[in-house]
């Protein structure tokens, strides 16, 4: 599982605990946004545009662009939810096939 | 054809007249399809190609989906398709793009694969024609041509984005 979204680190010092355990709850199941297979899109433009949108580096994003290819699909970012809707709206711009969820 | 290359900060290629008088049609049909009314292109294959749902499963978080972004991707899809038509040479010869105009070109090749595609019915297991007998192959063929465009198109902005990080 890809780790994109890291539920440690910033909260911890600034919450109260009720807010750190339920702020926990809900960052266990982050929502995703994950872009699946599709006999169009071509391998090179797919790599490129996980680098256009998500800033990857070449090497991450060819790593989740073999990832849809081979396994059909791939999270390629995570979050809150209004930021999900915004990533699949533009890999939409694009023509990728993507979808947003809350995280399986 | 000459595919795209970068030429210092130009993306350059070259189309014969019948390849612009092709891209002319095929742009003719995708503004006719992303001008139509909601309720008109509703189950329309290609349109589901190219304004998919953005959640599966749940219809209301895709009804919420389809309402803040379909109206902003359609305008999206429509200005790429302007700054096409703006560049495309009517009778064909040399395109000089920069990179905005490039990048317009880059998405909507894209949406013109992927709604030829889609009516074509095109899988990973599809392969160019080998001759052009039909309507079909010719359709076919038009649409790996654009494959070859794109492709170049790609690779020519690829390097372009490397070359300006470096």
């Amino acid at each position: 599982m890809l780790k994109l979204y890291d539920v440690a680190g910033p909260l911890a010092p600034t919450r109260s605990p009720e807010t750190v355990v339920e702020e926990e709850n809900d960052l266990d199941r982050p929502w995703v946004t994950i872009v699946w297979d599709d006999p169009v899109n071509l391998m090179t433009y797919v790599t490129f545009v996980f680098q256009e949108l998500f800033g990857y580096d070449e090497a991450k994003a060819t790593e989740l662009m073999l990832q849809v290819h081979h396994e059909g699909r791939a999270v390629v970012s995570s979050g809150p939810r209004e930021r999900m809707e915004h990533d699949t709206s533009r890999l939409h711009a694009y023509g990728l096939w993507a979808s947003y969820q809350k995280d399986a | 054809m000459k595919p795209f290359r970068r030429k210092g900060d130009e993306y350059v290629a070259r189309l014969d007249s019948a390849e612009a008088g092709i891209v002319g049609l095929l742009l003719d049909q995708l503004e006719q399809l992303l001008a139509g009314e909601e309720d008109d292109v509703e189950g329309d294959e290609v349109i589901a190609r190219l304004l998919p749902e953005g959640h599966r499963g749940d219809p209301r978080l895709a009804a919420d989906y389809r309402e803040l972004t379909r109206a902003s991707l359609v305008a999206g899809k429509s200005d790429d398709l302007a700054t096409v038509r703006a560049t495309l040479p009517p009778d064909g010869g040399v395109l000089r793009l920069d990179v905005d105009q490039a990048t317009a070109w880059l998405r909507t090749t894209n949406d013109l694969r992927l709604a030829l595609g889609t009516r074509l019915g095109i899988s990973a297991e599809s392969e160019p024609p080998e001759e052009l007998v039909s309507e079909a192959d010719q359709q076919l063929a038009v649409y790996y041509w654009l494959t070859a465009v794109q492709g170049s198109l790609v690779d020519a902005l690829a390097a372009g984005r490397a070359g300006r990080r470096s």
